[in-house]
């Protein structure tokens, strides 16, 4: 039966990829369908209860910046919150938070329920409807057409999963739910590289049967970093603390034992995890001389006593894991309630992947989350947000947008996926962003919402909240900037209990403000240049902005001379053997991942400047050089 | 406002080009060394370097200055205003007197300015790109590219071997031990592994900060600018070595520099010849020795040859059979060191012969000539500056080593600040961004270090991971 409606985007798929999709191309106002398999489990946290942490934190408020849930979801779920690296500079710091998934969940669930332009229909599909390159529509499970313009598919590992408990195997998406076998195989008919990856959860543990006598507890920052710019820590339930304990050695020999029947060790499991984010197994045995490793103990939630043990992810046998567990301190009597397994996957190459995480072969098909290779909520969440507002984009017939590498860090994942590809599953850290300092979780909606504003993500609310903080930022800037202390003045006696010597001549607020023994709290206590903003938000953004002063503008240098050549397009059926003068290896390269642009180029590994100024005049000879996309 | 015309307008800016200088002319002794500068800082680099603001399309004969207004070189300065170049940039071309030493404080100063070396045939690249050169040429600015950039590697891998190399990587190793730590700190707070707090930071950044400065300061003797662009000579005795050395240097300007050291004097002289230094080494004198003062000479003059960029094979045509003695020495050497250099035979005194026919049958690159009658000494010179790269584009081991010194110095202010910012502000990230500044700079020499290399590094050396 064909679906009489019209859809302008079907997003396939309801985890944190497939709702961020769903919810922004609705924002966009195009009509849009939401095709879960289980309504019940929208918005599902399907590995660690947490969200957040160095480099994911970053991304949430990206996607916060551009109206998205999941900030917010998590504001009015989480029970923990934290800024990891507040002792280091702002640039590095990043917001973590323990999530009550029921919580997290409703959260998430209320917003799509809420959404105007979005439908929701539980029912798997099983076939992408395909016309001459082009996707229009899907077909589902009980043989229902839905037609589309475009669809995005955020499948996650249900494509061909297997989960593995020891020498044990089954098909499944995740624990307690079936995988998507007919789409699986329909895609492999495609002409995308597909590959396997592998992933694990730890075995859960009922916190009843735990002694948490002993163990270190580990309290959350007070007061509560709050991780949406449009919200408050009124939005915040009650917080509760995590718990830590460690593996002995007698843990580790009771692993060492199992490992004849380790589906990692005995190659019944051919699919690449995360180096990052090893099982206890993989710990052990590549650092055999380290005679404990850390857990974190992180609450399910407020009602209910399942914990998650989080640094112990196995796929060992049941029997091994339950040995292992009673070995570790506080865990003696533990009784495990779901037992840890490792799960493969399909992942599909994200080189065969626009910049708009539209897929080069089928055009209308956009592809996010952990189906690219990414692994991890954050990193599901930007891609989904990215391939649903291009989705909508495109059913709109307007031009793609996709942020550059210096503009969010949303830009440094999908350049990695699309120009370099992934081998284990990707996960983002603040290392992979050569703008690092520029890339703030503090500055994000300054990066971001202005832009989504034009886009029709933001909406109303957060615009003038947005516009409201950048107008007290300028006017805060204008002022430290207009005012001075005058040697020998109250004020600079004042100041002279923070700084070495005293002033001697006339100095701008400003330059004081970005010396290292000055702060803007500190300075705002001299009588007379204080009392100086409220909001701790536009009070952080103007020291940052301060002291960073120096390396964000060289960072903007940088960015200005790499973008000449940035957006040249190449043409997508360009020859590179036909360049003269390309080694066999770069045009290897280049052939496998078909950048898109000039810039995208030179960012894969091996292609060298010369091999750059080569395509240049290859292309400035045929006329097919701009200097804009 | 629709998602397109956001796109156009963040788009439509006009993005600079870097400012890039390079030597036009070969170098070494020549009559005439030209600087060549193209971009938008190229007008006041002409400024600051002649004290004059310089006329467009005017020669004029000035003093060139360094830093403090130090004169180095008077010469003629000209300045091109776009469009109206070679490049369809501003350039301004300084026309000096030559000089290795005094060209490369030149482009020193001009670097410091603001301004950065240029890639090989990017002056070429850039005249393409902006209109100057018509479609005809294209190929040949793409050969150019290709062979001038091939040419660099291989002048870069020249002048990298041997001690200096081994410092640069040692020093690379190094800085990368360091990035681990402190990238692992910041990226992975919660596995117990905070070494910005702990001072062990602070002590191998300390013992970089000194290593880069002993490089440096190696760099700035010139060490690696003069050593290693060496042909030498090599032959049986009266093949005519010496007589080619008197030719070819010339006799007033032959610099015939003696070696200190009474052992090496018998077994190796060296000249410049427009500017290339010459090593000359007589291979009869290569013998085994038990006398161990002689064998450290001989050791050394091995070292010579095995790393000479070019070997000049003499040999005389008036043997009895030419191809033979060739052979012989040839033979000599192959069994004294692994890979010869690439070679070339030259067969002197071909005035005394008929035909030079029979000789032509060899792999190898064969001339003929004569010094007595110096008939085929200009092939002979021009052969040597073809394979020595001292083409047109002014990339050769000369620029090369230019770069290298620069990345050296760049790397050096790096972590120099990196050190500030970890003992005064205790920034992390800061000391990362300088660090990682510094590695980008050194892997102009050593390669390309991604992020994602350094993340398996860091997956390897400490165990990550909840």
């Amino acid at each position: 039966m064909r679906f009489a409606e019209q859809f302008d985007v079907i997003v396939i798929g309801g985890g944190h990829a497939g709702t961020e999709a769903a919810l922004a191309a609705a924002r966009m106002g195009s009509s849009t369908l939401l095709l879960t398999h289980n309504i019940e489990t929208l918005g599902q946290m399907s590995c660690n209860p947490a969200i957040g942490g160095i480099g994911k934190g970053h991304l949430v408020k990206e996607v916060d910046a551009l109206g998205g849930i999941m900030a917010r979801a998590i504001d009015k779920g989480g029970i923990q919150f934290r800024t990891l690296n507040a002792s280091k500079g702002p640039a590095v710091r990043a917001t973590r938070a323990q999530a009550d998934r029921a919580l997290y969940k409703a959260a998430v669930r209320e917003a799509l329920e809420n959404q105007p332009n979005l439908k929701i229909f539980q029912q798997a599909a099983d076939d992408l409807i395909i016309e001459n390159d082009r996707v229009v529509g899907v077909k589902t499970q009980m043989g229902l057409d839905f037609s589309a313009k475009t669809v995005v598919l955020t499948t996650g590992t249900f494509l061909g999963g297997v989960i593995h408990i020891g020498m044990q195997n089954q098909s499944g998406g995740r624990a307690g739910d079936p995988p998507s076998i007919a789409l699986a195989d329909r895609l492999r008919e495609l002409p995308f590289r597909v590959d396997r990856l592998k992933t694990g959860t730890p075995p859960r543990i009922d916190a009843k049967s735990i002694n948490f006598e002993g163990l270190e507890a580990q309290p959350g920052d007070y007061p509560t970093p709050v991780f949406s710019f449009t919200g408050s820590r009124q939005d915040h339930p009650k917080q509760i603390d995590c718990w830590i304990t460690h593996t002995n050695n007698q843990t580790h020999d009771v692993i060492r034992s199992g490992l004849d029947r380790s589906p990692m060790y005995s190659g019944n499991i051919e699919g690449i995890g995360p180096r990052y984010c090893p099982s206890i197994e993989d710990k052990i045995m590549r650092f055999a001389d380290k005679s404990s490793h850390q857990i974190f103990i992180e609450p399910e939630g407020l009602n209910t006593h399942e914990v998650y043990p989080n640094g112990i992810s196995t796929s060992l046998p049941f029997d091994v894991q339950l040995a292992f567990v009673r070995s570790i301190k506080g865990f003696e009597n533990a009784f495990i309630t779901r037992p840890g397994y490792a799960i493969e996957y399909d992942f599909f190459d994200p080189r065969d992947l626009k910049r708009s995480l539209e897929t080069k072969f089928i055009n209308g098909l956009f592809f996010a989350g952990q189906i690219n290779g990414t692994t991890g909520y954050e990193e599901a969440a930007a891609q989904g947000l990215l391939a649903g507002l291009n989705a909508s984009l495109q059913a709109q017939e307007k031009e793609a947008w996709s942020p550059r590498r210096d503009e969010a860090y949303m830009g440094v994942l999908v350049d990695d996926l699309i120009t370099s590809g992934t081998k284990e599953p990707y996960r983002m850290f603040t290392s992979r962003a050569e703008y690092r300092l520029l890339l703030r979780e503090d500055n994000a909606d300054a990066r971001l919402t202005e832009t989504g504003r034009k886009l029709g993500l933001v909406d109303d609310h957060r615009w003038s909240v947005f516009s409201d903080k950048m107008e007290a930022i300028a006017a805060e800037n204008t002022r430290l900037n207009k005012s001075f202390v005058q040697a020998g003045s109250s004020q600079a006696k004042a100041l002279d209990q923070f700084i070495e010597k005293p002033l001697s001549r006339e100095a701008r607020l400003m330059d004081l403000l970005k010396r290292p023994e000055l702060d803007y709290q500190k300075l705002m206590s001299v009588e007379g240049v204080g009392p100086g903003v409220k909001d701790e938000q536009v009070a952080l953004q103007v020291e940052v902005q301060a002291k960073y002063a120096g390396y964000i503008s060289r960072q903007q240098d940088e960015i200005n001379r790499s973008l000449r050549y940035e957006n040249a397009p190449l043409p997508v059926d360009l020859d590179y053997s036909d360049i003269n003068g390309l080694s066999a290896e770069v045009m290897q390269k280049l052939q496998d991942s078909r950048p898109e642009t000039v810039g995208q180029a030179s960012r894969i590994s091996g292609v060298t400047p010369a091999a750059i100024s080569l395509m240049l005049v290859y292309l400035k000879k045929r006329n097919l050089l701009r200097k804009s996309a | 406002m629709s998602a397109t015309e956001i796109i156009g307008s963040s788009e439509q800016t006009e993005f600079q080009q870097d400012t890039i200088v390079a030597l036009a002319t070969p170098p070494g002794r020549g009559g005439v060394g030209i600087i060549r500068i193209s971009g938008a800082k190229a007008s006041n680099i002409g400024v600051a370097i002649t004290g004059q603001v310089l006329k467009p399309r005017i020669a004029t004969y000035l003093n060139f200055h360094l830093e403090n207004d130090q004169v180095v070189d008077q010469g003629i300065a000209l300045f091109f205003k776009n469009p109206h170049s070679f490049t369809g940039e501003d350039v301004v071309e300084l026309q000096g007197h030559g000089g290795p030493v005094v060209l490369d404080m030149l482009i020193k100063r001009i670097i410091q300015l603001g301004v950065r070396m240029a890639h090989p045939g990017e002056f070429s690249e850039r005249a393409f790109l902006n209109d100057k050169i018509d479609l005809a040429q294209a190929e040949a600015i793409a050969d150019l590219i290709d062979a001038s950039s091939e040419q660099a590697a291989k002048s870069a891998l020249k002048s990298l071997q041997g001690e200096f190399s081994n410092k640069v990587h040692n020093l690379v190793e190094q800085l990368i031990h360091l990035r681990l730590y402190v990238e692992a700190a910041i990226d992975f707070p919660e596995e117990e592994i905070d070494f910005l707090s702990d001072g062990k930071v602070e002590k191998d950044l300390r013992a970089i900060v000194s290593s880069i400065a002993q490089l440096q300061q190696e760099a700035q003797q010139g060490a690696i600018l003069r050593d290693g662009m060496n042909v030498v000579l090599a032959g049986k005795p009266n093949a005519g070595k010496s007589s080619l050395l008197n030719v070819l240097s010339g006799k007033d300007s032959a610099i015939v520099t003696d070696i200190p050291g009474t052992t090496r004097d018998i077994l190796k002289e060296h000249i410049h010849i427009d500017g290339m230094p010459l090593h000359i080494i007589d291979t009869a004198g290569l013998r085994e020795s038990g006398d161990h003062v002689e064998k450290i000479g001989i050791t050394r003059a091995w070292q010579a040859i095995e790393q000479a960029d070019r070997l000049l094979l003499v040999v005389d045509a008036t043997d009895k059979d030419p191809q033979a003695s060739m052979q012989d020495v040839i033979t000599f050497l192959s069994s004294h060191i692994q890979q010869l250099p690439p070679l070339t035979v030259v067969y002197n005194k071909c005035d005394l012969i008929g035909s030079t026919e029979t000789l032509k049958q060899t792999q190898s690159k064969t001339l003929f000539l004569s010094t007595k009658s110096s008939q085929g000494i200009s092939e002979l010179k021009q052969h040597l500056k073809d394979c020595m790269g001292y083409e047109s584009t002014g990339d050769g081991v000369f620029m090369a080593r230019r770069r290298h010194i620069e990345a050296i110095e760049s790397a050096s202010d790096h972590t120099d600040k990196a050190m500030y910012q970890l003992t005064t502000h205790n920034a992390g990230e800061l000391v990362a961004e300088e660090l990682r500044q510094a590695q980008n700079q050194l892997s102009e020499i050593t390669g390309e270090f991604s992020a994602d290399d350094l993340l398996g590094r860091i997956f390897s050396s400490f165990c990550i991971g909840k």
